[in-house]
C-alpha cells in the first residue's frame, strides 16, 4: 500500500510541471492457476504482482509511468519522470490533499479459492476429466484449469480521492478434445465469477464437462459449413459476443472520443432495430465483469446503451469524458498497473424481448442456427466485425438439421443491428476476456436467442 | 543482484528442493503518441520480476513475484513447494546443467538507449504531418506512436547454469483514417528495428496511406472455391497463429495433428520452414532458450518433409531425442513452454505478380482478422474475415472486403502451389514469424 501522506506528496510532485490532474493506481495481485492434462495435474503456478502507475493529464495530453519500486523515493522519481514530460517545474502549485473514501461492496466473497487446499481444487479438475471422458471413447484429451485471483487496488487522485478495493475472481475452464485419428475437434466451457471458491462449489461440474465433451463429439461428426448469405439464429449466452463486437467496442469513448467510430454523434438517433435494447451493467452482484469501483476509482454503473433501437449512452472513462464533454460512466478499466485505463465494457448484453424461441426458427426458412459462439474481433473505424461459431446447425425449411463446423459470421455493426428481427425472452450471460488498448479484462457478454435477417456466413 | 538470486537458489535447496532455478527479467519501455500536433500519450515503464522453480519430490514447482525484497523469498520457496506437492506429472523433469560458452549474450544496440525522447516525439509528429500532407482525405491519424523497449534476463540454477541476455527494440506505428463517400477507411504501417535511424516517417506514412487507399470502394465478391494468393502479411498471420502445432508438447498430448508425422511429407515439396535463432532476421533471436539450452538453426519442414518438431528437455526425453533448444519463457511468470525463435517459410524466386498470373482468376487475401476465435489449433480449421484484391486474368483489379476465407492449415500446407520472393516478418513477440506470398488452391471464399 501507499500511505495517504505519501500519496499526497507523490501527486503533488506529479503536478509540478503544470499538469491539471494526477492519479496513482496501486495494485497487489495474488493469482494462481492449477491445471490438468492427460488425466493428471500437470501444472500449478502462483504469481505475486505488485506495482503502481502514475498518470498525469494536461488537457487531453496524458502521461503514464509505472514501476514496481514502491518506496516513497521510487514513486517520487516515477512521478518526476511523468511530470517532466509535460514541461519544467514551476513554483506555487497547491499541495494535493486526500480524503479516504470507502466503496460500497456489492460482491460478497466467502472464501478465496487460492486458500482452498490444492488437493480439493485438483479433485474438481479430475471430476471434469472423468465426466467428459465418460461420454465416449472419442474424447481423447481433456484439459481443465482452475484460476483464482485476489487483486487489492488503491486509487488516489488530485481531486482528493483515496480509495481502496479488493476484487476476487475465480474461473474454471474445461476443454474436451474428440479425435477420430485424422481429425480433432474441441468443445469448451469456461464459467467464471467475481466470487470465491463458493462459485466452484455451486457449479454442476459434471454437466459442464459433459457439455464441453458433447460439443467436441458433435463437431467431430459435423460437415464443413457451407458459405453464403443467409438468416442466422444466434443462441443466448456467449452468443452475446455479436453485440460486444458489432456494437459494444464502437460505443467506447476510446473510439467515439476521437471520431473513430461509426456511432459518433448518434446519441438520440436510431442505430438498431426497434426490438434491440442493450445495457452495460457493472453492478451485477458477483458477475464476472462487475466492479465496485472502476480502475479510476469511479463507482460501477448500470447504463442503458440502446433503448428500443435508439442510442442512449456511450461508455466513458475519465480521458474520454474530457474529450467528449460527457460524464464518466464507471467504465475506466485496465488489465493491471502496466496499462493506463481506458473505456471498457463490464457486463454487456441485449435485454430480453418478446419473441418466441421456436417461432424464430420455424419462420426463418433456410439458414444457420449458431448454438455456441467463439470469440470475435472488430475494427471500430469501419465497424467490420467477425466471430466464430463453435457449434452450428443448418436450418432447412424452418427445422434444425445436421451440425456444421468452421462457420464464421462477419458484417458491419451499423448494418447488423438493423437486421436483428427477433429477440427472445430468456437472457443468459457468459464469461469472456476482452482485449483492447488497456489490456485484457474480464467481461460478461449476453443476450436472449436472437435472429438476424441475413448475414455473411464463412465456411466451405 | 546475482548474489541475491544465488541466495534464493540456496534457500530453496535448504528448504528441501533437490534442484532449483531462478529466472529473473527486468524491462523498461518508453513510448509517445501524438494527435493533432500535440503529445497525446507519453509512457515511461519499468518493471521486474523473479521466478523460482525447482524439483521437489520429482515434480517441478513454480512461483514468482514482482516484490523485490528478500523477505519475500521465504514465501516464494513455500509457494513453489506447495505447487510441486499437488502435481502428478509422470514426465521426467530437468534443470539444465550446461556450461557451454555462448558466442553472444546481447542483441541490445547501445545506441538505441541514448536516443532522446525529443527525437521520438519529433518522429511521431512527422508521421502524423506526413499522412495529412499525402492525402487531403485524411480525417485524422488515429495512431502515430514511436517507442523503445529493452529487456534483460538472468537464469541461474543449482546445477551450475548461469546465463544472461539483453535486447532492445525501437518501433513506429501509424494509422491514418480517411473520410471517403460518407464513411471511413483506415490503414496501418509499422516497423520494428534495433536501428532508430531505420524508422522513416515519410516511408511509413506513405505505406499506411497506400494501405488505406487500396480498399476504398471495396465490396464482397461472389462466394465459391477459387485460387487464392495469401499475400506475405496474411500468410504471416496464419503461420503465426498455427505455429503451436509444431510443438512436440502439443503433439505428445494429442493436441497437434503432426503427432507421429516426423519424417513424413506434410507440405508441398516447395515448402521449407526454418527456425533460425540468429539475431537479425526477425528480431526474436536468442542465444539460449527458456531452459538455458543453446539455440540452433534447423529446418522444421524441409521440402515438404517434417524433419523435427520443436523440443524442450522434457519433451525430448519423452520422445528419446535431443532437445532442439525451443523451450520458451516469455516472462518471469511463465512456466516453460515451447516456441520457435525466428520461424519462417523460406521465400521462393517468384515476384508476387507471377503468383497472380498463375492464379488467373481468384482473390489475393491481404489481411485476415479474428484469428483468436476463427482458427482451431487442434483441428487446423480456420474461417476468417478477410480483405484483399480481386485477381482477374492474372492481374489485380478491384478491392474486396466483407468476405471470409476458410480452409484447413494442414491442407493448405499441402496445397501451396507457388511461393513468392517477398519474405516479411511480423511483430517480434516470444517468437517472430515470417512468410512470403503463396498461391494456394481450393480455399473457400464467402462473399455475396
Amino acid at each position: 500500500m501507499i500511505a495517504r501522506g505519501d500519496a499526497e506528496l507523490i501527486l503533488t510532485c506529479a503536478l509540478r510541471t503544470g499538469g491539471d490532474f494526477a492519479e496513482i493506481f496501486y495494485e497487489d495481485l495474488d493469482s494462481g492457476d492449477i491445471a490438468l492434462m492427460d488425466r493428471r495435474i500437470e501444472s500449478a503456478n502462483r504469481t505475486h504482482t505488485r506495482g503502481a502507475g502514475i498518470r498525469v493529464f494536461k488537457g487531453t495530453s496524458t502521461v503514464y509511468a509505472y514501476t514496481n519500486d514502491l518506496t516513497l523515493e521510487g514513486m517520487l522519481k516515477t512521478a518526476e519522470e511523468a511530470a517532466a514530460a509535460l514541461g519544467s517545474a514551476r513554483e506555487g502549485g497547491e499541495p494535493v490533499r486526500l480524503f479516504t473514501a470507502v466503496p460500497r461492496n456489492i460482491h460478497r466473497i466467502e472464501r478465496f479459492a487460492g486458500d482452498v487446499q490444492s488437493k480439493r481444487r485438483a479433485d474438481v479438475l479430475r471430476l471434469c476429466d472423468a465426466a467428459a471422458r465418460s461420454l465416449s471413447e472419442e474424447i481423447t484429451q481433456v484439459s481443465a484449469g482452475l484460476m483464482d485471483e485476489m487483486q487489492h487496488v488503491l486509487i488516489a487522485n488530485s481531486d482528493g480521492l483515496y480509495i481502496t478495493d479488493t476484487r476476487v475472481r475465480t474461473r474454471l475452464r474445461i476443454t474436451a478434445v474428440a479425435a477420430s485419428g485424422t481429425e480433432n475437434q474441441t468443445g469448451t466451457q469456461a464459467p467464471g465469477a467475481q466470487a470465491g471458491y463458493e462459485f466452484i462449489e455451486g457449479l454442476d461440474i459434471e454437466a459442464l464437462a459433459k457439455a464441453a465433451g458433447r460439443t467436441a463429439i458433435t463437431m467431430l461428426h459435423a460437415k464443413p459449413c457451407p458459405a453464403g448469405v443467409m438468416p442466422v439464429v444466434i443462441e443466448n449466452g456467449f452468443g452475446g459476443v455479436i453485440f460486444h463486437e458489432a456494437c459494444g467496442h464502437a460505443l467506447e469513448a476510446t473510439s467515439v472520443g476521437k471520431g473513430n467510430s461509426v456511432f459518433c454523434g448518434k446519441l438520440g438517433q436510431k442505430i438498431a432495430a426497434d426490438c434491440v435494447t442493450a445495457v452495460d451493467d457493472g453492478t451485477i452482484a458477483n458477475a464476472w465483469g462487475s466492479l465496485n469501483i472502476d480502475d479510476e476509482g469511479h463507482p460501477a454503473q448500470r447504463k442503458v446503451l440502446i433503448e428500443d433501437g435508439v442510442l442512449k449512452s456511450y461508455m466513458i472513462d475519465r480521458l474520454g469524458s474530457r474529450r467528449m464533454g460527457l460524464p464518466m460512466t464507471g467504465s475506466g478499466r485496465r488489465q493491471d498497473y502496466t496499462f493506463a485505463p481506458t473505456s471498457r465494457m463490464t457486463n454487456t448484453f441485449i435485454c430480453p424481448g418478446k419473441d418466441d424461441n421456436e417461432e424464430m426458427i420455424r419462420t426463418m426458412g433456410d439458414g444457420l442456427y449458431a448454438a455456441k459462439m467463439g470469440g470475435g474481433s472488430v475494427n471500430p473505424v469501419t465497424g467490420e466485425f467477425n466471430f466464430a461459431v463453435n457449434e452450428g446447425y443448418l436450418v432447412r425449411d424452418g427445422r434444425i438439421q445436421e451440425p456444421v463446423r468452421g462457420a464464421t459470421l462477419i458484417g458491419k455493426g451499423a448494418d447488423v443491428l438493423f437486421k436483428i428481427d427477433r429477440v427472445g425472452t430468456e437472457l443468459l450471460t457468459a464469461q469472456g476476456m476482452c482485449g483492447s488498448l488497456s489490456g485484457s479484462v474480464p467481461t460478461d457478454v449476453g443476450q436472449p436467442r436472437i435472429r438476424v435477417k441475413s448475414m455473411t456466413v464463412g465456411g466451405r | 543482484m546475482l548474489k541475491k538470486f544465488e541466495r534464493l537458489v540456496d534457500l530453496a535447496i535448504k528448504e528441501g528442493f533437490d534442484k532449483a532455478e531462478v529466472f529473473a527479467t527486468a524491462q523498461s519501455a518508453f513510448s509517445v503518441s501524438v494527435y493533432e500536433g500535440e503529445i497525446e500519450d507519453y509512457r515511461v515503464e519499468k518493471s521486474a520480476g523473479i521466478a523460482l522453480r525447482g524439483l521437489y519430490g520429482g515434480q517441478m514447482g513454480y512461483a514468482s513475484t514482482e516484490v523485490d525484497d528478500e523477505n519475500e523469498f521465504a514465501d516464494l520457496v513455500r509457494r513453489a513447494k506447495e505447487n510441486a506437492q499437488v502435481l502428478e506429472s509422470k514426465d521426467e523433469q530437468f534443470l539444465y546443467d550446461g556450461r557451454e560458452r555462448l558466442s553472444w549474450v546481447s542483441s541490445s544496440n547501445p545506441a538505441l538507449e541514448t536516443v532522446p525522447p525529443e527525437r521520438k516525439i519529433a518522429l511521431a509528429m512527422e508521421m502524423e504531418r506526413a499522412c495529412k500532407a499525402l492525402d487531403s482525405r485524411v480525417a485524422r491519424v488515429a495512431v502515430s506512436e514511436v517507442g523503445t523497449t529493452s529487456q534483460s534476463r538472468v537464469l541461474v540454477n543449482s546445477e551450475g547454469l548461469f546465463r544472461t541476455f539483453e535486447e532492445n527494440i525501437a518501433y513506429a506505428v501509424v494509422e491514418p483514417v480517411l473520410a471517403v463517400d460518407g464513411g471511413q477507411v483506415d490503414g496501418t504501417a509499422f516497423l520494428f528495428t534495433r536501428d532508430f535511424d531505420a524508422l522513416n516517417a515519410q516511408a511509413l506514412a506513405r505505406e499506411a496511406i497506400e494501405d488505406a487507399k487500396r480498399y476504398i470502394g471495396a465490396a464482397p465478391i461472389p462466394s465459391g472455391a477459387m485460387p487464392v494468393v495469401m499475400n506475405q502479411r496474411a500468410m504471416q498471420s496464419l503461420l503465426a497463429t498455427f505455429v503451436g502445432v509444431f510443438s512436440a508438447e502439443a503433439a505428445q498430448r494429442g493436441l497437434s495433428l503432426l503427432a507421429g508425422k516426423e519424417g513424413e511429407t506434410i507440405a508441398a515439396p516447395i515448402v521449407t520452414l526454418t527456425d533460425d535463432p540468429a539475431d537479425g532476421l526477425g528480431l526474436a533471436g536468442r542465444p539460449f532458450d527458456g531452459e538455458g539450452v543453446p539455440t540452433r538453426r534447423k529446418n522444421v519442414v524441409e521440402r515438404g518433409v517434417l524433419r523435427t518438431l520443436l523440443y524442450t528437455l522434457k519433451t525430448a526425453k519423452k520422445a528419446g531425442k535431443e532437445t532442439t533448444g525451443n523451450a520458451s519463457r516469455p516472462s518471469y511468470h511463465s512456466t516453460v513452454g515451447t516456441s520457435p525463435t525466428n520461424f519462417y517459410l523460406e521465400p521462393g524466386t517468384l515476384a508476387p505478380e507471377a503468383l497472380y498470373a498463375q492464379a488467373g482468376n481468384g482473390v489475393r487475401i491481404d489481411a485476415i482478422m479474428g484469428m483468436h476465435a476463427g482458427c482451431n489449433q487442434i483441428s487446423g480449421d480456420f474461417s476468417l474475415a478477410a480483405k484483399g484484391m480481386r485477381i482477374e486474368n492474372g492481374v489485380l483489379t478491384e478491392p474486396v472486403e466483407q468476405i471470409t476465407v476458410s480452409g484447413n492449415f494442414f491442407k493448405l500446407l499441402m496445397g501451396i502451389a507457388a511461393v513468392g520472393d517477398d519474405l516479411w516478418f511480423g511483430f517480434p513477440g516470444s517468437c517472430a514469424v515470417g512468410a512470403p506470398s503463396v498461391l494456394v488452391d481450393g480455399l473457400s471464399i464467402a462473399g455475396k
